[in-house]
């Protein structure tokens, strides 16, 4: 044999025992050295951090009907990067394809949502069953694929609770906060737009929880195990004071008609009922409101969207004049039988006339008939006897001019004019007390929201000036609240309230009276710039011991008495015919 | 002889134990591969079918048929028939470039029902018994260059059709076969330095060029190898021809680099840089690393890893199968395989040194650096200490054509061995 064999046979097994011993010691070091890191990196290669939301809270009326709920649709989704993978056997074109998508718009859509910032973005929403299943049975020729189970927003009394209940909608791109913190919002997440939702979002929507699963390499959970890291709050659900038959009466006594009303229980100023028209579907948003159906409720000029209990101002007219007769009998410039100049349909101040609503005069009324056949003349001359403070202070007591407290953040204050608030519009001095005569009958600079004349009405109605709206069952009130009496006297308010039954029983609001329950009211109908008038009534009953407080304005809806009354009358009815039922245990 | 630490069974009993271990090895890692898939994973993918764990034992059987052969036939018959066995090994590659159907953009298969076969692994015993007879005719005489000339010719065949294909691996492959059997017939330090310098300057140019993109490497290494013929005093002229042989494999390599498909350029550069590809070639280096190290000392216990269950392990019935063993049985495991591995080399080492006639020697020398080259390549690409490039791991690796082709040469082996300490 030649011997040079002994010297390679000794290189190369020198060699190669050299490289074994390479791969040996890097077996070494992955296996033994770095063990505790590729464990780690095998661990976080199958294991995900899923954040999942906690189901948002429901909206139960008092009766624990549900008004707002969840319902969970499926969606079929992709991954961001699909629309960066173009090509014919992508599985965006082929979804494309067997759905019979319109490419553009749907890509528009997509780059949409991925502009968002959209973990995922959705190709069709709520799908049906049949491309459920395309995609489910072909999954493994459309990489990337999902069908997801997505909880929408269900109002199933949608446009009777619109403006109270208000919506969800998506979270906007500065609302999004940091991608690390699983409780704050996520692109794709649902935040309260308007109503209660807005107002109550924190506690509707819970926390959300954070969970490990275990995926494989496709990204795809798998097996049931799974770590909780964080658990799910689930968002509380809320039971709203208001009621579903309630609420259904007024809407039907309201009958489409442009306004506002709203119902106080008493003595707890529960919110019973609260309709504002035109009102709107707030399913539209929840369910994908195209710009066009936008656009139109926007342009409405009816604004559909505002809520008129608390975000509309009017004139309060006539039932303005219970401030009026209040803030004279409290300063003893009027007393409960005064009479003034009769009435011929007209008063003249200064240089100026200022006319009765009813041209051809009341003749003496005196301050009961006045208040009973809503004399304006008779209210010129009180008052011109009073002083503005003594107006607008009377007013802000009883509710007006403020916000209620009601959990509405787009809740507006109105409009209590005093003396400074001349001053500063009219300048000092530049202003006459040619105004008291205006303010006297609720015209001129004064504006209220409807919620507020039912806060007024619940107030001298129970003699409470602590009262205030609740909307949420439970939340205030109840067996500890006692009641604070006005700093008024009892005799003025037992007269008012009896004058305010000979409205309804003889004057003005007889168009609201029941059979078997005396009611004790106010109509009023409001001048203002815009056109007709509007039609006012406030009231509460039975005007011997109050159990609600019932507030309605009709926009341009004429005369109180005719237009207003019998939508008390006709809510009323309702309310006491159920009364038993709604209030078990009886209050 | 220093041979005592081995076993002092028969060498041939020894790598046909050697070999059913390995089979057993192999069985029961696709036994699990096949097994360890989890419910809903299913659904997702069905991941590997049981049926290959079954169609491997089949070759399991052919395999021990082929060895059987290898180890009965007469060496005479293979040292005369290799011409005729080259040839139609040439033959078959032709072929398969020709009829062969494209799978995942290679021709490198023929297929024949559910059978696949690869011309390119039976070519590995062709070309070591044509080299072995080529080096065997030359080994008593003085000439060296033209024999060494010769098998360059006879490699570079099936090489340039192998990488027609393409398939890089198994082109590599026949190198080291090649360099093995050069190396084993012996030649001068004059001659290892004409060609190897050549093959250092390719390199070289190769990293100056496309991994670090200056031209300080390459030209480092031309004034560092012409101070050392100058040093060693070489005459000018060849130290000039020396030098300009440099130059062109460099510039050669070039060419070379700009010829190869995209996909095979994008694995060696991802190996000089796995962050190039995470989702790729780079993504199989990763998770291969993380299904060995996260095996640790004993491993997950067999049929319980997730990297090989949940699939982030590509290939793991063929080239990555080791990546399984790592995860499941660790370390410990990872080492008694490789053990097995380096007993059948060492023995080869061994047959080929104590071969009587030096055609034996020669084959024997082949069919070790045969199981040397893939069983190195292929741990090291799975630890990722090489580029990603396909090349199965002996015997283990799911795939008819290699298993059949390593039992038969174990055949050789064990006939070759047989012949110098039996007969």
């Amino acid at each position: 044999m030649p011997e040079h064999h002994y010297i390679q046979a000794r290189i190369l097994r020198g060699v190669i025992l050299l490289l074994f011993g390479v791969i040996v010691a890097e077996l070494f070091a992955l296996q033994i050295v770095r063990h505790d890191y590729y464990q780690g990196q095998s661990l976080q290669n199958r294991q995900v951090q899923i954040r999942v939301n906690a189901p948002r809270g429901r909206f139960l009326d008092r009766e624990g009907q549900v008004l707002a709920d969840n319902v969970y649709l499926a969606d079929i989704t992709l991954p961001r990067s699909c629309l960066s993978e173009a090509g014919p056997d992508s599985t965006l074109s082929k979804l494309l394809r067997w759905f019979a998508m319109p490419a553009d718009e749907t890509l528009a859509r997509l780059g949409e949502q991925k502009e968002a910032g959209r973990p995922r973005l959705t190709l069709v929403a709520n799908a049906d069953m049949p491309r459920i299943a395309t995609v489910e049975e072909r999954r493994r020729e459309l990489p990337g694929a999902r069908v997801e189970a997505r909880a929408r927003r269900r109002y199933k009394h949608g446009t009777g609770f619109a403006h109270i209940i208000g919506y969800v909608g998506e979270v906007r791109a500065e609302e999004v906060g940091d991608e690390d913190d699983h409780l704050a919002y996520h692109p794709g997440d649902t935040v309260g737009r308007e109503g209660l939702e807005a107002a109550w979002e924190d506690e509707l929507r819970g926390e959300a929880g954070l969970f490990l699963k275990e995926v494989n390499a496709v990204g795809r959970v798998v097996g049931s195990r799974e770590v909780p890291l964080w658990p799910v709050v689930p968002g509380g659900d809320v039971t709203l004071t208001l009621s579903l038959a309630l609420q259904d009466s007024l809407a039907v006594a309201m009958d489409g008609r442009a306004g506002a009303a709203v119902a106080l229980s008493l003595p707890d100023g529960e919110v019973l009922a609260a309709v504002s028209n035109p009102t709107y579907d707030p399913n539209l948003f929840t369910r994908g409101i195209s710009s066009q159906e936008w656009r139109d409720l926007l342009d409405d000029p009816r604004h559909p969207f505002l809520n008129r209990v608390v975000q509309a101002t009017y004139p309060p007219g006539s039932p303005y004049k219970i401030v009026t007769s209040l803030a004279g009998l409290e300063s003893g410039v009027v007393g409960k039988w005064s009479h003034f100049e009769p009435c011929f349909g007209s008063y003249r101040f200064g240089d100026r006339s200022f006319r009765c609503w009813r041209r051809s005069g009341h003749g003496d009324l005196g301050h009961g008939g006045g208040l009973v056949h809503s004399c304006d003349v008779f209210y010129y001359q009180l008052g011109l006897r009073l002083d503005l403070s003594q107006l607008s202070a009377m007013a802000q007591l009883l509710g007006l001019g403020q916000s209620t407290g009601s959990p509405f953040t787009a809740e507006v204050d109105g409009n209590i004019p005093d003396k400074a608030w001349y001053d500063e519009h009219y300048g000092p001095r530049r202003w006459t007390r040619g105004v008291l005569l205006n303010n006297a009958i609720g015209q001129g600079e004064i504006l209220v929201t409807p919620l507020q004349m039912a806060v007024l009405t619940a107030r001298v109605a129970i003699n409470d000036r602590d009262l205030t709206p609740s909307f949420r069952l439970g939340a205030v009130g109840g067996p500890a609240h006692v009641a604070r009496p006005l700093p008024l006297a009892v005799s003025n308010l037992e007269w008012l309230r009896s004058t305010m039954t000979r409205v309804v029983d003889m004057g003005t609001g007889t168009q609201a009276r029941l059979e078997a329950i005396e009611v004790a009211g106010k109509t009023g109908t409001a001048e203002n710039p815009h056109g007709e008038d509007h039609a006012w009534f406030v009231c509460f009953a039975p005007a011997s011991a109050p159990m609600v407080a019932f507030v309605v304005i009709l926009e341009h809806g004429g005369h109180g008495g005719a237009a207003a009354a019998p939508v008390a009358a006709r809510w009323l009815g309702d309310f006491f015919e159920w009364h038993e039922r709604l209030f078990p245990g009886g209050a | 002889m220093k041979q005592d630490w081995l076993p002092r069974a028969s060498s041939g009993t020894i790598l046909v134990w050697s070999f059913a271990a390995l089979c057993l090895f192999s069985l029961a890692t696709l036994w699990s591969v096949t097994e360890g898939i989890r419910g809903p994973y299913e659904m997702a993918d069905s991941g590997m079918a049981k049926a290959i764990f079954w169609r491997q034992a089949v070759w399991i059987a052919v395999g021990w048929a082929a060895l059987l052969v290898a180890r009965r036939t007469s060496l005479q018959f293979f040292e005369e028939s290799a011409p005729l066995l080259y040839l139609g090994a040439v033959a078959l590659l032709l072929l398969v470039l020709a009829v062969g159907p494209e799978i995942a953009g290679a021709k490198r298969w023929f297929v024949m029902g559910p059978v696949r076969l690869q011309p390119s692994e039976p070519a590995k015993i062709a070309l070591v018994l044509v080299m072995g007879r080529l080096f065997s005719h030359y080994a008593s005489r003085d000439r060296q260059l033209l024999p060494v000339i010769a098998s360059l010719l006879l490699a570079g065949l099936p090489l340039a059709l192998v990488l027609r294909e393409p398939d890089l691996g198994t082109s590599l492959v026949y190198v080291a076969l090649w360099l093995g059997a050069v190396f084993w017939f012996g030649l001068s330090w004059v001659f290892l330095l004409s060609v190897g310098s050549p093959l250092l300057s390719a390199i070289f140019n190769f990293y100056s060029e496309s991994v670090v993109h200056q031209a300080w490497p390459w030209g480092a290494y031309l004034l560092v190898l012409m101070a050392g013929l100058t040093v060693a005093r070489f005459r000018l002229l060849e130290s000039f021809l020396l030098v300009l042989a440099n130059i062109a494999t460099g510039v050669g390599m070039s060419y070379f680099w700009d010829g190869l498909k995209p996909y095979q350029q994008e694995r060696i550069l991802t190996f000089f840089d796995p962050a190039r590809d995470q989702f790729g070639s780079g993504y199989q280096a990763i998770q291969s690393k993380v299904a060995i190290g996260s095996g640790g000392l004993f491993g997950t216990e067999y049929l319980q890893g997730t990297q090989k269950g949940l699939a982030f392990l590509p290939e793991r019935h063929t080239d990555f199968i080791f990546s399984v063993v790592g995860e499941e049985l660790g370390f410990v495991g990872a080492v008694l395989l490789i053990g097995i591995y380096l007993v059948i080399i060492l023995k080869g080492l061994e047959i080929a040194r104590k071969a009587r006639k030096s055609f034996s020697s020669q084959v024997a020398i082949g069919v070790t650096i045969y199981f040397a080259f893939h069983v190195l390549v292929n741990i090291a690409i799975t630890t990722g200490l090489l580029p990603v490039t396909g090349l199965p791991l002996p015997v283990m690796s799911y795939g008819g054509s290699n298993l059949v082709v390593s039992a038969f040469m174990l055949g050789l082996l064990v006939n070759i061995g047989s012949r110098t300490f039996e007969s």
